[in-house]
Formats: C-alpha cells, sequence, structure tokens
C-alpha cells in the first residue's frame, strides 16, 4: 500500500505541478496534497476520470481563525486502489470563494449547501435553494469560530425565571475571603 | 387464460419463508433496547467528587447551567460549595460541561426520559434531584480523553551532581513559551486564592500570562504582594494543594508562574514603571516597624502607597529576615530579593540597618516616636538540643550556621556533617553543606513521610546524595579535644499516638549507633525573641502566649498602637502568611488611625 500511495502522489504531481504539499506519512490508507483553489475542479476531474477515485467521500472546512483563512478538504476514495485522497486547498477568509464542483459529482452540490450556510463559502455557479438548515438565519455563519455560540444562545433564548439565585464561583469566593480584585483585574477574570 | 394462472393463488404462500426469522415488529412483553455504551442523556454529579469550580458553567454554549448553593455543603477550601444546577430545556446534550470537568463528577447517564408538564420542573440539579443516577452513568470523561490538560509543563533543573559544585540557583525558570503553555491549562476558577493566606488574584494573572500580557500579570501580582519575586521562587504553595486540575492531574505551575511574571522585571525601575503605583500625598501619620522581614516589608510598602511614613529597624545589615539570611542562594538569589527592596525604598519606604530594636534603640523610643508601630520580628532563636556535648567546638545551629553563610562568611565544615531534624531549615542546612564538600547525614526521629519539609526539597537533597537516616533520636555528641567527633543516636519505632495523633516515635534500648562526624547542625524548630519588649515598660501590656503575640483580626495586639504579624503571630510559619499578615496590618492601621482623625 506504501508503494501504491507514492505512485499516486508521484503521478498527480507530474500532471499538476502546482501541489504545494503533501503529506504521505499516515499508517493507513490516507494520502493528503494541497493545491491552489482554482486548480481543485481539474484535479477532482482527473482523480475521477483518468485515476478511478470515482467517489466523493465528504467536503469539509476549518477554520484557521488566527491566520485568516478557510481550509476546504475534499476527500475522495477508489475502490480499486482502497486508497483516501484528501485534496485540500486554503482560501481567504475575508473572501472565500471558489469554483463549483458539482457537475463532477452532484452529491457535492449538498455539501456545497451546508460549507455556504455553515462557513459562508460562495460556490461559483451554485444552483440550490438558498437556505439548508437554519431558517431565517441573518447572523454570522455559525460554523466560524469567531461566532459565540453563548451569546446568540442568550439573546434568542429567554432565560426560564427561577434561575436568578445563579452565583459566579470567583465571586463567591473572593466575597468569602475578604479578597478585593482590583478593576484593571476584573477584564481577566472568568 | 388466466384462469388457469396459478400465481395469485400461490404467491401468498411465499410469505412463509419468512415464518422463522425474528420479527421486525415490536415484541410481546415488550422489551426495551439497551443504550449505546456511551450514550448522552441526563446528567448525574458525584457530590463528593464535586469541587463547585464552575467549569461546567462557564463552558455551557447554551448558558443552561447555573452555579447554586446546595444544602448540606459547607463551603471550604478547595470547594466553592456550589453545585451545578441544569436547565434541562436549553440543554442540547453536547457534554461539552463533562469533558471539561476537571475531577471528572460529572457524567452523562443512560436515562433520556423525564416528562412533566411543568417546564419548571426542568430545572434541576444533577445528584441532589437525580441520586439513583449513579448506577446508570455512561458518558464519562478521564485525564485521557478530558479537554483539560493534566500533566504539567516540565521545569528545567540542574543536574543533582552539578548542583553541589556551587551555589548556582537549581531551578532554571519557564521561558516564554513554556510560561504561556503552562498558564493555558489554568482553568480559572478561582478556588487557590482561598487556599492562599493572601488571597492573591491568582486566576486574574494566570490569565494575563496565558494572553501574552506579562505587565498586567506584574500588575495584578504587586496588588496585595510586594514579594511576589520571593514568593514565586520559595513560596509552600498552598493554592497548588486545592488546584482542581490537580484532583486528576498535576496542579498549575502557579508558583513558577509567578516567578516567570516577576522575572520579566529586571530590575527596580522597571517594576517601578511597569506596576506604576498610585501614591497617596502624605497624611501625617508616621508608622514605625520592628524587622525587615516579609510582613514588615510588606506592612511598608502599602503603609507607603497609602501615605504614611514609614521606617523600618533591622537589626541585620540587609533586609528580608528569614528569607535573606535562612534561604539558601540556590534556592533565592540575592538579587531578587533586593530587586524588590530597592523598587520599596523608590516608593518612599525609610530603612534602618544594623540597628537591633531594645539595643540600639530602645522599644519605647519607637513607641513615643511613631503613631502605630507593626512589630514583625520572626523566629530568630533556634530551640536547643538539650544533650550533652552541644557546646563542642564545630556543633552549632543551623539557623545560625545558614545565617552566616548567607552574609558570605566561609566556613569550614570538614568532612561530614549530621544534620538533626526534619523541617526546611534542616534540609537547607544538609544542601549547603554539602555544596561546601562534605558529606551528608540527617537524623530525623520520625519517618521520612513525616517530614514537615517540602517534598520537593527532600527530593532535592536526595539527588545531590544527602543520607537521610530516619527514625533517629540523638543521645549525645561525643568530642575529642573540645572538637565534635561523633554523634551517637538511638533508633526508634513508630507507635500509634493514644490521644490520636500521628504516631510517635519511641527509642529502642540498646540500639545505639555512632556516626563519626567533624560538624552537627541541629535544626528542631525556632522561638521567638522577645526581650526587647521584655525589658520595656511595655512587658504586661503586650499579651505573648506560648511564644505567640495576641491580636485581633486586623493584627493588633492588646496594646492598641502595636500591630504584629509574620512568625511571631501565625501557625503556619511560612512567608506567604507573614505577607499576608503584613497586608491585613495595612488596613488595620489605616482603619486604626484614619479612622480616629488626628
Amino acid at each position: 500500500m506504501e508503494e501504491k500511495k507514492a505512485q499516486i502522489l508521484e503521478k498527480l504531481q507530474k500532471v499538476f505541478p502546482e501541489i504545494s504539499e503533501t503529506k504521505n506519512d499516515f499508517p493507513y490508507n490516507r494520502v493528503d496534497l494541497r493545491i491552489e483553489k482554482n486548480k481543485i475542479p481539474a484535479i477532482l476531474f482527473y482523480l475521477k476520470d483518468e485515476m478511478g477515485y470515482k467517489h466523493l467521500v465528504h467536503i469539509t472546512c476549518v477554520d484557521w481563525l488566527e491566520e485568516g483563512k478557510f481550509e476546504v478538504i475534499f476527500i475522495v476514495w477508489s475502490p480499486v486502489d482502497k486508497i483516501k485522497v484528501f485534496v485540500k486547498t486554503f482560501l481567504d477568509r475575508n473572501n472565500p470563494v471558489m469554483d463549483n464542483v458539482d457537475m463532477i459529482w452532484r452529491q457535492a452540490n449538498t455539501y456545497e449547501r451546508e460549507l455556504r450556510e455553515m462557513f459562508g463559502i460562495q460556490f461559483e455557479g451554485l444552483v440550490a435553494p438558498k437556505e439548508f438548515i437554519l431558517e431565517d438565519w441573518d447572523d454570522m455563519p455559525p460554523m466560524r469560530r469567531d461566532f459565540d455560540t453563548e451569546a446568540y444562545a442568550r439573546k434568542r433564548f429567554f432565560a426560564r425565571p427561577g434561575r436568578e439565585d445563579a452565583r459566579d464561583v470567583r465571586q463567591t469566593i473572593a466575597e468569602r475571603t475578604g479578597e478585593e480584585i482590583p478593576d484593571f483585574a476584573k477584564k481577566y477574570s472568568r | 387464460m388466466s384462469f388457469f394462472n396459478l400465481r395469485g393463488t400461490l404467491k401468498p404462500l411465499t410469505s412463509l419463508k419468512q415464518f422463522a426469522k425474528k420479527p421486525h415488529t415490536i415484541e410481546f412483553p415488550l422489551e426495551v433496547p439497551e443504550t449505546s455504551p456511551r450514550y448522552r442523556g441526563l446528567h448525574y454529579n458525584n457530590l463528593d467528587y464535586c469541587i463547585g469550580c464552575g467549569n461546567c458553567s462557564t463552558i455551557c454554549q447554551n448558558a443552561a447551567i447555573d452555579m447554586v448553593p446546595v444544602e448540606g455543603i459547607e463551603p471550604k477550601k478547595g470547594d466553592s460549595g456550589l453545585r451545578p444546577r441544569i436547565d434541562n430545556g436549553r440543554c442540547c446534550w453536547c457534554a461539552l460541561c463533562v469533558e471539561v470537568c476537571p475531577t471528572g463528577s460529572l457524567s452523562l447517564t443512560k436515562d433520556y426520559i423525564f416528562v412533566s408538564e411543568d417546564p419548571d420542573e426542568f430545572l434541576w440539579t444533577p445528584g441532589v434531584d437525580n441520586p439513583d443516577g449513579i448506577n446508570l452513568i455512561s458518558f464519562t470523561s478521564s485525564p485521557e480523553t478530558s479537554l483539560n490538560e493534566y500533566q504539567r509543563v516540565p521545569m528545567r533543573e540542574l543536574d543533582g551532581s552539578e548542583r553541589v559544585k556551587s551555589f548556582a540557583e537549581v531551578v532554571l525558570g519557564y521561558n516564554e513559551d513554556e510560561a504561556r503553555k503552562e498558564a493555558q491549562r489554568c482553568i480559572s476558577c478561582g478556588l487557590c486564592t482561598e487556599a492562599c493566606p493572601d488571597h492573591m488574584h491568582i486566576p486574574e494573572y494566570i490569565n494575563a500570562i496565558a494572553q501574552g500580557n506579562d505587565e498586567d500579570a506584574i500588575r495584578i501580582i504587586y496588588d496585595n504582594n510586594p514579594l511576589p519575586e520571593m514568593c514565586g521562587k520559595v513560596c509552600t504553595r498552598r493554592c497548588e494543594e486545592v488546584c482542581a486540575i490537580a484532583k486528576r492531574g498535576e496542579p498549575v505551575a502557579i508558583r513558577w508562574l509567578k516567578r516567570y511574571a516577576t522575572e520579566r522585571a529586571i530590575n527596580a525601575d522597571m517594576i517601578k514603571e511597569i506596576v506604576n503605583p498610585e501614591i497617596l500625598p502624605p497624611n501625617g501619620y508616621k508608622v514605625g516597624i520592628v524587622g525587615a522581614g516579609p510582613s514588615g516589608l510588606t506592612a511598608g510598602y502599602y503603609l507607603a502607597l497609602r501615605g504614611f511614613d514609614v521606617t523600618i529597624y533591622e537589626a541585620h545589615d540587609k533586609p528580608g529576615g528569614m528569607t535573606m539570611y535562612g534561604i539558601p542562594k540556590y534556592r533565592l538569589p540575592l538579587e531578587s530579593l533586593m530587586k524588590q527592596v530597592d523598587y520599596m525604598k523608590k516608593v518612599g519606604v525609610k530603612f534602618h540597618f544594623n540597628t537591633k530594636v531594645g539595643k540600639d534603640i530602645s522599644f519605647e523610643e519607637i513607641y513615643e516616636k511613631f503613631d502605630a508601630v507593626f512589630v514583625g520580628v520572626g523566629f530568630g532563636k533556634p530551640w536547643t538540643l538539650g544533650i550533652e556535648g552541644e557546646d563542642l567546638e564545630g556543633s552549632s545551629q543551623a539557623v545560625y550556621f545558614l545565617e552566616r553563610i548567607n552574609s558570605g562568611e566561609i566556613i569550614n565544615v570538614g568532612y561530614k556533617v549530621v544534620v538533626i531534624g526534619g523541617g526546611n531549615v534542616a534540609i537547607d542546612a544538609a544542601r549547603v553543606s554539602r555544596r561546601l564538600g562534605a558529606e551528608v547525614v540527617m537524623l530525623y526521629r520520625r519517618r521520612v513521610e513525616d517530614m514537615p519539609a517540602d517534598w520537593e526539597e527532600i527530593e532535592g537533597a536526595e539527588a545531590e546524595g544527602v543520607e537521610i537516616i530516619p527514625q533517629a533520636i540523638p543521645i549525645k555528641i561525643h568530642g575529642e579535644n573540645g572538637k565534635v567527633k561523633a554523634v551517637e543516636y538511638l533508633k526508634a519505632e513508630m507507635v500509634p499516638d493514644p490521644k490520636g495523633g500521628r504516631p510517635r516515635p519511641q527509642p529502642i534500648e540498646g540500639s545505639n549507633t555512632i556516626i563519626e562526624c567533624s560538624s552537627v547542625f541541629a535544626a528542631i524548630g525556632q522561638q521567638g525573641d522577645y526581650s526587647f519588649i521584655d525589658e520595656s515598660k511595655f512587658k504586661d501590656a503586650i499579651k505573648i502566649e506560648r511564644g505567640r503575640f495576641i491580636v485581633n483580626e486586623i493584627q493588633q495586639t492588646t496594646l492598641e498602637k502595636v500591630f504584629a504579624g509574620g512568625d511571631a503571630v501565625n501557625r503556619t510559619a511560612d512567608a506567604i502568611s507573614a505577607i499576608a499578615d503584613g497586608y491585613r496590618a495595612v488596613r488595620g492601621i489605616e482603619k486604626f488611625l484614619m479612622g480616629k482623625g488626628k
């Protein structure tokens, strides 16, 4: 299997010299590669039509908030090779636009709708109903890491009466011991 | 024709092939299938393990968890007394609360059926309202799967064989990356602040370090501790004993993090620049302080900030008291203490060194001269062994030995040193002797696990080649030509204390053993030296009981102008308690002087 994995990468790198980063040291049937976003349809077509990777396993996304990037990951599988190929690409977090790939696999349409709704990624040419799961959503896409779920929950759902006696642990202890937390330190309290 | 077609007649009979198969429909009698092994149902909280840290309440993304007092659970050190109450109407069973629970008390059960017409009944306290949940636990967290980090970032130290060559500092301190990583382990519950005698703002400064804001951390630390670098190196760290993370792992290295933060300020000017304290204009009151130990320095610093005119009298030529003369320099280098005292001088504290109260200046004079007096004289006088041969040359008290070493004297201890005692002073004397090139044997009358010294110190001594002989009671020091030649001791066996205390050593008759040696240091405890009060006219006015001053909750002695703190008052006998006493006395003195008005 190790040989086959190396061969796949070698073949792909020959056809797509734009492949910037590969990872092949997984102990199981997985190879990773990274490529720029405008080559995604080409490499997926090539994997499907030329190399027999005809099954689309998943499309997912990772939010790299600190680096200002989204990472979109396509996982494809070949029933002959029995190997999973992870095709990864980075998008600009401020302008997350990439090509639609649902002409390669029809079911990609559903994944793309999900990513559009949960991360706000726009797939150019995607034809799909506007909403996926969220109804009348007017906030930030909720799977983005800077979306504050707790603040949303507090805003959206009223607190039941009977919860007013809740106490803050830090404050309770400070009151008990007579500790005076200075004002400039309070922003670091939990 | 269709008349001869038997298909319609025979077709129903094909269903007979399903006859022996298990039906897909509900069975009778009804059989409830078992839930999956990690099923996430209703919460259960083991009230005995829960410490009320509130981490579950903080993590809950639906704001479903409140911390509330529960009847029958008393708050104590290391337990806030609060327990989580869950609004099941909001819960989405994501189980994040279980994953971040540091103690593992909170878990989810297999039970997922709760029916009620009253929406208010969905608000209940797990463990209190469903005590039978303990038998149904299904989703739990373990240190391996938990989202908390249970392993401490290891501290780099000098190797044992390297240490004995010099008085270089043993612990090397965290670098920036290590400190940030260690600080991020803290869950900011604040249980530690209750255990700290001085109630330092621990979660706040650790969070500041975790967020990369060391200057804020220094400001927060200096809010109620003017000697943090000393504490960062040698504190007894009661805080780490109650750390929530310590319930299933290693406590957050609070002491090393404080050390990291304070070491960012490399000199007194830099401390002043960073802390930039608000110094109130002089209010006309004068306060005299006897003793420049931790309690005296603390009182002096905060009184100076509040506009008092502060003068400290110290018998030695350097400040710090026991922390300067009792703690060896490989644990607390001279410069880290002097840096902080220099900073105090900058905020206006006045020092008179080499001025022993009772000898160079009388206590009456100080009493008359100042509006209030703070006495932080500590325990300077060691107990003697009370055995034969104690006054031979080469036999002395460990405190005096450390004091001489720390003042820069070079002492020849000979080829072999016997240290008697099992506290931190004894270990310090042993490790110092090791650095002077001698073999060292420690005699302690109880077992190693009963030793009052810090376990880190005991391990450190062993790593440096100190031999510890437990259950040994010295009975005689043998001499030759007026010099120490050997120590004779009896082996002891541990007998249970009939009063229920810790087991007591009982000497075994005839088990006399003799160790040849060149020096003997006794470290069996110290007591206060209050001769300066006894010789003054206040002998009866200031009440001293069992070697300690009697004080009220604001550190005021029975003579209303005199306040006291430190070892001479509290029973915990460590630097941080002395600092706490000093800080309390500041508020006491302020209340006493400002309250009556001038």
